[in-house]
């Protein structure tokens, strides 16, 4: 098969890739902060209802639910970093977990977003080259901060060291926070409408638990460190699944003892990160 | 309905305390969310399953099912806790590592099992009792029992015997009492035997209860038991008891005067709330970490 | 040389000669079909049925059981194990390949998020057990051999308003499906058409295991029947707490109760409870008998409503192709112009807007078996 077939034939696939690198590159974000705030999936869900729901009722072209989406999304991280502000290592994962949890439950609840049959018939029109147009746009972005600003690099590698230290020596700690959750939202968010565009059909389960997992583990086993990593991890659990077909029902148990294999044995970037006592 | 409601949160809720106190005790001693607990509560229901499908006897096989729970526990501490507390890694990085075993162990249960929804043997149906206008099965009071049997089974361990009292230690200050003498690693593996033990026994008794065993069965209370443990305070087990039974019984009410709805909300909500306005819970010692 | 170039053209003409004498009449036309069922996974009830029933189908085929006329079908089957994502991307495969004509997938859900590829790559999707609201509409070439829930349920309950004369109803359904969703309202709908008062709405998640608030609450209001809207997996809960909070409504439900699994597990408690399906598995259309014995035979177990729909359908695509269409527009354009087509299902036919024109079949639990619901 030539190569554009084969690019045919598997866009879906790469369609997957692009959007999961997204969501994991959001949740670096974060996790450099040394934030395990376990939001992006519910983050991802408001930015594509709120798209979905633009695009079917006030006939919203593609550019436009791109911005209003991740507003919406970037908005309510504003609004959760407030009350979640204090909250520390497992008490901040929990809490995000539970706002998670109760996004999913109001999508299912309002009338206005479908229920939990969800939305259909979204106009399809996110093609995978701009998926990964955004793509390089949000990891340039996500670059571009951490070069250009030393100040902002500095604040965010002190605050996940050790924050109580980090504010002692003058370093605006609630702000690296509550800014890595907002730019965080928005790339997710960002993810969320192209998600929307690309199937055309979205659901509050898409938005869940199951997801925020797997944007974790792709995460963690692509390194949180860089940009890169987010989009090798996403790629290697997107393809994954289908490579190994021939496991039939062992799929999953491989990609648990990958997981554990990076965090025990190839743990310099992990554990660097949060090293916490 | 009233009090017939309060009796049916009075059932839920004492699963949810079997399995939380499981979870807050390893959060407790080790200051880690140990997200494999939900894993071993679904291991335990298969093996159970296997050992009567094998012919067991029913009693036998539930308690070598609880045994074989505490073992998984061991196993979780050594290959995915103890190398990282050697390295000193700090509290979510475990976490993590826990993820890691838990879709380990479902990914084995599933490659044996398969997704399909399984069943016990054939308990027929048998009637309800009827005591003072409210109705309950049998197996409903035996969970009850159980359940609160195994808890207080857990209380007087914890007060009462050495290493109850060495756990209580090393949950405090691990430092003070490894200087105390207290062999710190073996406290805490033996602390994940028993944690495990009884979430493997909440796995066996809801599986039993619902005659229901599926790899996805902990889904749903491994959020329940956060927000529980949340409640409870997170560390303290008589926290997580009461934390249980409230959330049992408040979730039976809202579905009796609400709608049955936001049911699952509440307890989110609960626990989101709890973290904002006092995240020490009912009875937490620990709030935050700071530092 | 000219000895060389004379033995050259001897042997190109018997070369020649040879394949002209040994050529085949035309080949047959090699017609692919995709079948996508959730073998595994929460749906994994229902999707094995349906795999098997296809599996049955390809043998039977092989041993004449089945005309495919002058073409060879194969069937290529996928298990999506209950995975949209999977499902997704499985339809893809299809719609870029060869493949002819898709067969499923198992769920509602799934259908929806999947069909609409198929629709765009001209790929003629039959679908053999979506029965929510909507999925012919969704393109000219979407089809679906299984009775909806809009054909059935209005029947299911005029039989019962009929033979049990109840006055009251409660409805206890999943509010996060596609599927008891429209299972929900169609009852609702119809309950209200034959003037029985719905007292009590209570619902669930996918995923629930005690229902005993739920089905406590409802036991308050002594309603005379109890709708249940869910699949399989929860249904089989739900009734049995239902008799243990001491409920003793007549028991209702729709396509989703429709499984064997329903009497394995719930056991006694399933006993009086009725059914809308499309299948009577005890019905005497031509070549039912005899698909019921070798699927029996095969596999244990009496075929159940997803493995008959499953059958139909390959039966469906084979009388299609038999009739000379073999590919993609052609196969549309035959299914949808097909009469009576000689099925497990009774004698088939499409409506104009591609659902199943086949009569539905009122069942209900007597002794441990389906039943027909007199």
């Amino acid at each position: 098969m030539s190569l554009l077939g084969f690019l045919a034939a598997h866009s879906k696939l790469f369609d997957q890739i692009g959007i999961d690198a997204l969501l994991a590159l959001s949740l670096s974000l974060s996790l450099r902060a040394g934030q395990l705030a376990l939001a992006q999936a519910a983050f991802m869900g408001i930015a594509a209802y709120v798209g979905s729901i633009g695009s079917l009722v006030a006939h919203w072209n593609l550019a436009e639910s791109l911005i209003a989406g991740p507003l919406a999304a970037a908005l309510v991280a504003a609004l959760l970093a407030l009350p979640i502000g204090r909250l520390q290592g497992v008490f901040l994962a929990i809490a995000t977990v539970a706002f998670g949890e109760i996004a999913r439950i109001v999508e299912i609840n309002l009338p206005i977003t479908g229920g939990a049959e969800g939305l259909s018939n979204i106009p399809n029109d996110a093609g995978t080259f701009l998926i990964y147009a955004m793509l390089l746009a949000c990891a340039g972005g996500v670059w571009a901060l951490q070069a250009g600003s030393r100040s902002f690099a500095l604040a965010m590698a002190a605050t996940r060291e050790d924050e109580h230290a980090a504010r002692t020596i003058g370093i605006d700690v609630a702000r690296v926070r509550i800014l890595t959750l907002v730019l965080g939202a928005a790339i997710a968010g960002i993810a969320g409408v192209l998600y929307a565009h690309a199937n055309f059909f979205i659901t509050p389960e898409d938005f869940g638990f199951t997801r925020m997992e797997q944007i974790l583990v792709s995460c963690v086993i692509g390194g949180v460190t860089s940009s890169l990593g987010a989009i090798f991890g996403s790629a290697f659990l997107t393809v994954l699944p289908e490579t190994i077909r021939f496991l039939h029902q062992y799929r999953e148990v491989s990609i648990g003892v990958i997981l554990l294999a990076v965090i025990l044995f190839a743990p310099s970037g992990i554990a660097g990160l949060w090293k916490r006592r | 309905m009233l009090i017939q409601q309060l009796v049916n949160g009075l059932f839920s809720g004492s699963l949810y305390a079997l399995f939380a106190v499981g979870y807050t005790l390893v959060f407790g001693v080790l200051d880690i969310l140990n997200l494999a607990h939900a894993a071993i509560f679904t291991a335990a229901a298969f093996s159970a399953l296997a050992l009567t499908a094998a012919g067991f006897p029913l009693p036998l096989a539930l308690a070598c099912a609880i045994v074989f729970a505490g073992i998984l526990g061991i196993l979780l501490d050594r290959v995915a806790f103890a190398p990282l507390r050697r390295r000193n890694a700090g509290t979510l990085v475990p976490l993590i590592s826990s993820i890691g075993v838990a879709i380990v162990i479902r990914g084995i249960i599933r490659g044996i099992w398969g997704s399909d929804e399984l069943r016990f043997g054939n308990f027929g149906s048998m009637p309800p009792f009827h005591v003072g206008g409210l109705t309950f099965g049998i197996l409903d009071l035996v969970v009850l029992t159980s359940s609160l049997l195994l808890v207080a089974i857990l209380s007087f361990v914890l007060r009462a015997t050495t290493f109850g009292r060495n756990v209580r230690a090393v949950a405090q200050d691990r430092v003070a009492a490894a200087l105390l003498g207290i062999d710190i690693e073996r406290t805490i593996w033996m602390t994940f035997f028993l944690a495990s033990a009884l979430g493997g026994a909440a796995g066996i008794l809801t599986g039993l209860q619902f005659n229901s065993v599926s790899v996805d069965m902990g889904a749903k209370i491994e959020l329940k038991g956060l927000a529980v443990i949340v409640l409870g305070g997170m560390g303290s087990v008589s926290g997580a008891v009461l934390g249980a039974l409230l959330i049992g019984i408040v979730e039976s009410l809202s579905v009796a005067y609400i709608s049955s709805n936001f049911r699952d909300a509440i307890a989110f909500l609960v626990m989101f709330l709890i973290l904002i306005l006092r995240p020490q819970g009912l009875f937490g010692r620990r709030a935050q970490r700071t530092g | 040389m000219r000895s060389f170039s004379l033995v050259a053209a001897a042997a190109l003409t018997l070369v020649a000669s040879t394949s002209v004498l040994s050529a085949e009449p035309a080949p047959k036309a090699q017609v692919t079909v995709g079948v996508i069922v959730d073998a595994g996974g929460s749906a994994g009830a229902y999707g094995t049925a349906q795999r098997n029933a296809v599996e049955l189908a390809v043998d039977d085929i092989r041993n004449g059981l089945i005309d495919t006329g002058k073409s060879n079908l194969t069937f290529d089957i996928e298990d999506a194990a209950s995975d949209p994502a999977q499902v997704v991307s499985l339809t893809q495969k299809f719609a870029t390949d060869n493949t002819a004509l898709l067969i499923g997938p198992t769920l509602s859900s799934e259908a929806f998020k999947s069909d609409p590829i198929a629709v765009r790559a001209g790929l003629p999707v039959l679908a053999i057990s979506n029965t929510a609201h909507g999925i012919p509409e969704q393109g000219p070439s979407v089809f679906r051999d299984s009775l909806a829930e809009e054909q059935v349920v209005p029947e299911a309950v005029k039989s019962v308003k009929k033979i049990l004369h109840p006055k009251t109803a409660a409805i206890i359904y999943g509010d996060d499906n596609a599927f008891t969703k429209t299972d929900f309202q169609i009852f609702q709908d119809s309950l209200t058409k034959e003037g029985i008062k719905v007292v009590d709405i209570e619902t669930y998640h996918t995923g629930d295991v005690d229902f005993k608030p739920q089905l406590t609450k409802i036991a308050s209001f002594s309603p005379d029947l109890l709708v249940v809207g869910s699949i399989v997996s929860e249904a089989v809960k739900i009734i049995p707490q239902a008799k243990q909070v001491g409920i003793t409504s007549h028991i209702i439900g729709g396509n989703g109760l429709n499984s064997p699994k329903l009497i394995q597990i719930a056991d006694k408690d399933a006993e009086g409870v009725v059914v809308g399906a499309a299948y009577d598995a005890a019905n005497t259309y031509p070549g039912n008998a005899g698909f019921v014995t070798r699927y029996t035979k095969r596999f244990g177990t009496s075929p159940d409503q997803f493995a008959a729909q499953a059958y139909a359908g390959v039966q469906i695509v084979a009388y299609t192709v038999k009739s000379g269409a073999t590919s993609r527009e052609n196969i549309a354009e035959q299914m949808l112009a097909n009469r009576g087509i000689p099925t497990v299902l009774g004698r088939f036919s499409f409506t104009q807007t591609r659902d199943a024109d086949a009569p539905s079949a009122i069942m209900q639990v007597h002794n441990g078996t389906f039943v027909s619901f007199k």
